[in-house]
């Protein structure tokens, strides 16, 4: 019988999708008949049957994404067939089945040389053998050399962390970019795209005055700078998100489809977006509500800058219950945020903009430079209502914009905050 | 991935042996099986012996020219048995080096033949007798050998193959040569200068199929001027003996014609060799063409064989085999290694002398590039007007939107040895600006290359670009 594999269609792909398959299990094939078409970032082929034999099984779905060199059917071969044909001249080897981790030395190699590719991105031989050893895939490290070549130490700092990585190649004289559409661009595509299919979004959008919580965050940052800790508004935004969640459990959690439930951890979890130069990555902060102002600015920092240079370990990159995505200093005055599925909801923290407001004062009204933030949060209308949305901004608006009020919040314990709202 | 492992390497040609050495020098145990000669075609019977005798071709073809630098030399005369003992000595210090290498790192030569009796086990039959090497590995580098075809059965004294060619007791009056392919008009071009008449039948329309089309019409007039008789669309179909001499009969566009002659070489061409091996009983097969089929880390469809060099498939070349056994050897030794070249050169020692390395325009084209080119010729270098030798030219192809170098291709002198440099420049990536915009020492022929690559750019300082 032979395993056949799926085979380097065109060179230097990692992976194919099974569009469709042209026979069914059962079915009897002639050498070079065509089986299945598989499409690769560079094109669709018909993936013609090795030898003479019947079809017994189909290993992958059609849509299915499988990597060069797994198996995707059996055939038995008419005539005990050369086994030559088992795999394309040109696929990666892939004649054992390589283990995630490797005992023996042939599949020791076989592993490391499936990752590779060589032919369509240009790197020098030296970065090709590194690349090799590390494991890196060429398609994903940025070259510094003219026209994009890839050097050595390219592909060193790829994996040290210190640069050289993008899913995007450095923009070069040519009119027309291809990229190639994998990794995280593409887990993120896959992400949001479950989200979007799946929650039924319903955004809504409070403006904060956070005139007094500049201010006091002014202190807090000069408090933290002694202790080395970088202090943002997005640990004020934290804890004001957190109080909110205890108060506003329906926002909290993600429904559990197979048992048909709604899962409130009784616990708030933050996802934070951050930007980092592989692409969009949430790393998790737990227990927001038990922990102090410069503990999540600490903690934040840290995880931040681990995730950033890829070095966030998974359990890091799990287990939100609700997440924040903030592009406040980058520009927009509202959005329609994308929930981090399977939460129930999702906060985007927009940029402070200087206005004139009303503001009471003994004398009445008066109009004053102010200091505005705007929060656009998403919820998934399956779980959750407006109503339920609109008192959780609310309660945002009220803690943030007596800076007071959430300094008591900080201090005294989430759960005897009934009375203060 | 410490572990030495036990391999058996069948064939001690530029494949094999290399991959030996570079086995042991990883730490591997090493078992070289060779049924003829260490060193294999390439130091025996191919490349080094030829490039011996057309060395010595040339000599005489300069020293005949030698008269315009004022030069004269009467009563030159050619040795055939001397040149013949001049060329085997150089073969026998070249083989000798290899087995002094194999013997210094350790590996266990074995002169005999190898058959396989099973993916871990082969045996040797050497004259002693026969024994059963087991082993963990396997790299099969058995190389080629020369294609006959019917009716010119090798006989090495009518008929030659290559072989024979290189060993010659009298110089030919009338050499006919079977095939217009580099080997052919590199041995007929060298009987040439030796003193031979020549003639060349090529069954194709035209000589040295497959390159440069621009480069082979240098070589074509070059032929011309030297009254070698390129007989193209021809096909040569028996011989027989006639008195002293021999009967070449050929036919050319449905007629047939008769040639007179006194030797006989057919040079058609070269294929994979690995009768004998025992593949079925490992359950590899060739291909209609008789290569192995391999991946790029030259394992076969049976896990622990390996196959490099001629038998793994084409380019047939010395130095691709070699590149080949140093990764087989990587791999084996537990290193991601992989046959990851951009472009494999290639050398051809005619009168003058050809080279290319990367795509022709035409390869470029259909890869999806826009190929542009800047050509350079000899006659506008200083360097090889001193050299007397200002035919051909050096042509860059690159990509008009990258400006990558894709292809480099040579004909004129040395150019054997110019080719490295664009070997080099496509291996890095570089741009034709980058071949330009880097200093070439002046006077010397690599300055052709610059100014074929500025000429791309239509910058070239020593030709007249419109």
């Amino acid at each position: 019988m032979i395993e056949f594999k799926l085979p380097d269609i065109g060179e230097g792909t990692a992976e194919g999708e099974i569009v469709k398959w042209l026979v069914s299990a059962g079915e009897a094939v002639k050498e070079h008949q065509a089986v299945v078409e598989v499409m690769t970032d560079k094109a669709t082929v018909e993936v013609p049957a090795p030898a003479d034999g019947t079809i017994t099984k189909l290993l992958a779905g059609e849509g299915d994404i499988v990597p060069v060199g797994d198996v995707i059917f059996h055939l038995d071969s008419a005539g005990g067939g050369a086994p030559v044909a088992e795999s394309e001249p040109s696929a990666p080897s892939t004649h054992e089945p390589a283990p995630a981790v490797a005992p023996a030395l042939v599949a020791t190699a076989t592993t490391s040389v499936a990752t590779t590719t060589t032919s369509k991105v240009l790197a020098v031989p030296s970065a090709r053998r590194v690349a090799r050893e590390l494991g890196v895939d060429l398609e994903t490290v940025a070259g510094s050399g003219r026209n994009g070549v890839i050097r050595r130490a390219d592909v060193e700092a790829s994996v040290s962390g210190t640069g050289g990585v993008s899913t995007v190649p450095r923009p070069a004289a040519v009119s027309e970019q291809r990229i190639p559409f994998r990794g995280v661009r593409r887990k993120v595509a896959e992400a949001m795209t479950r989200s979007a299919q799946t929650a039924v979004h319903f955004t809504i959008v409070e403006e904060v005055d956070v005139t007094e919580l500049v201010r006091v965050r002014q202190k807090a940052k000069a408090l933290g700078a002694q202790q080395d800790i970088k202090v943002t508004f997005m640990p004020f935004i934290m804890k004001a998100v957190a109080s909110g969640l205890m108060k506003f459990p329906m926002l909290n959690g993600h429904l559990d489809e197979a048992a048909g439930e709604i899962v409130l951890p009784g616990t708030v979890n933050l996802g934070i977006a951050t930007d980092t130069p592989n692409g969009l990555i949430v790393p998790v902060i737990p227990g927001v509500e038990s922990k102090g102002l410069l503990q999540l600015a600490a903690e934040l920092g840290d995880l931040a800058d681990r995730t950033r240079k890829g070095q966030a370990r998974p359990d890091e990159l799990r287990g939100s219950t609700f997440s924040i995505t903030n592009a406040g200093n980058i520009g927009g005055t509202l959005a329609t945020p994308i929930i981090n599925f399977p939460d129930i909801a999702i906060l985007g923290v927009h940029r402070i903009v200087r206005r004139p407001g009303v503001v009471d004062t003994p004398d009445g009204e008066v109009i004053e430079v102010r200091q505005y933030m705007n929060f656009s949060c998403s919820v998934d209308h399956r779980l959750a209502d407006g109503a339920d949305a609109a008192r959780f901004v609310a309660h945002l608006r009220e803690t943030l914009e007596e800076p007071g009020l959430l300094t008591l919040l900080l201090a005294l314990k989430i759960d005897s905050m009934e009375s203060f709202s | 991935m410490n572990q030495s492992r036990k391999v058996v390497v069948i064939g001690a040609g530029p494949a094999g042996y290399v991959c030996a050495i570079r086995l042991a020098q990883l730490g591997q145990q090493v078992v070289v099986v060779e049924k003829e000669a260490l060193g294999g075609t390439c130091l025996n019977v191919g490349c080094i012996p030829s490039k011996a005798m057309i060395a010595a071709g040339s000599l005489m073809e300069k020293v005949s020219q030698a008269h315009s630098m004022g030069i004269t030399i009467e009563g030159m005369q050619l040795d055939p048995a001397k040149l013949v003992d001049w060329k085997n000595a150089i073969v026998g210090r070249l083989t000798g080096g290899v087995g002094a290498l194999l013997k210094k790192h350790g590996c266990q030569v074995i002169m005999g033949t190898a058959r396989l009796l099973d993916k871990n086990t082969v045996e040797v039959t050497t004259k002693q007798g026969t024994q059963k090497v087991s082993c963990d590995d396997i790299v099969i580098a058995t190389g080629s050998v020369p294609i006959e075809i019917s009716g010119f059965a090798f006989d090495e004294d009518a008929v030659w193959s290559s072989t024979g060619a290189l060993s010659p007791t009298t110089v030919p009056n009338h050499l006919v040569v079977i095939g217009g392919g580099y080997i052919g008009l590199e041995m007929g071009m060298m009987y040439h200068h030796l003193g031979s008449q020549v003639t060349v039948l090529e069954a194709t329309g035209g000589a040295l199929p497959g390159q440069d089309r621009d480069c082979v019409k240098v070589i074509e007039r070059s032929l011309k001027k030297k009254k070698i008789n390129l007989l193209v669309n021809t096909f040569a179909k028996q011989w027989s003996r006639s008195g002293d001499g021999l009967v070449v009969t050929i036919e050319k566009k449905g007629k047939t014609e008769e040639i007179l002659c006194d030797q006989i070489l057919s040079t058609v061409g070269r294929r994979p060799y690995s009768e004998g091996l025992g593949l079925e009983n490992v359950g590899l097969a060739t291909t209609e063409s008789g290569f192995i089929q391999i991946d790029k880390q030259m394992r076969t469809s049976v896990s622990n064989i390996y196959c490099v060099g001629d038998t793994a498939g084409q380019p047939m070349l010395a130095h691709k085999g070699s590149k080949e056994g140093l990764v087989a050897a990587g791999v084996i030794a537990g290193k991601p290694e992989e046959y990851d070249v951009r472009c494999v050169p290639a050398v051809i020692f005619t009168a003058p002398e050809m080279a290319s390395v990367g795509m022709t325009e035409d390869q470029a084209r259909e890869a999806g590039y826009e190929p542009v080119t800047g050509s350079f010729p000899f006659k506008a270098s200083g360097r090889a007007m001193t050299l007397q030798d200002t035919e051909g030219m050096v042509k860059v192809v690159s990509d008009a939107k990258s400006d990558l170098v894709l292809g480099v291709h040579m004909v004129g002198p040395e150019v054997t040895e110019l080719i490295a440099e664009a070997a080099l420049a496509i291996e890095m990536g570089a741009t034709s600006e980058d071949l330009a915009r880097t200093i070439h020492a002046h006077p010397t022929l690599p300055e052709a290359l610059m100014e074929a690559a500025e000429a791309v750019h239509n910058m070239a300082v020593h030709i007249y670009q419109a």
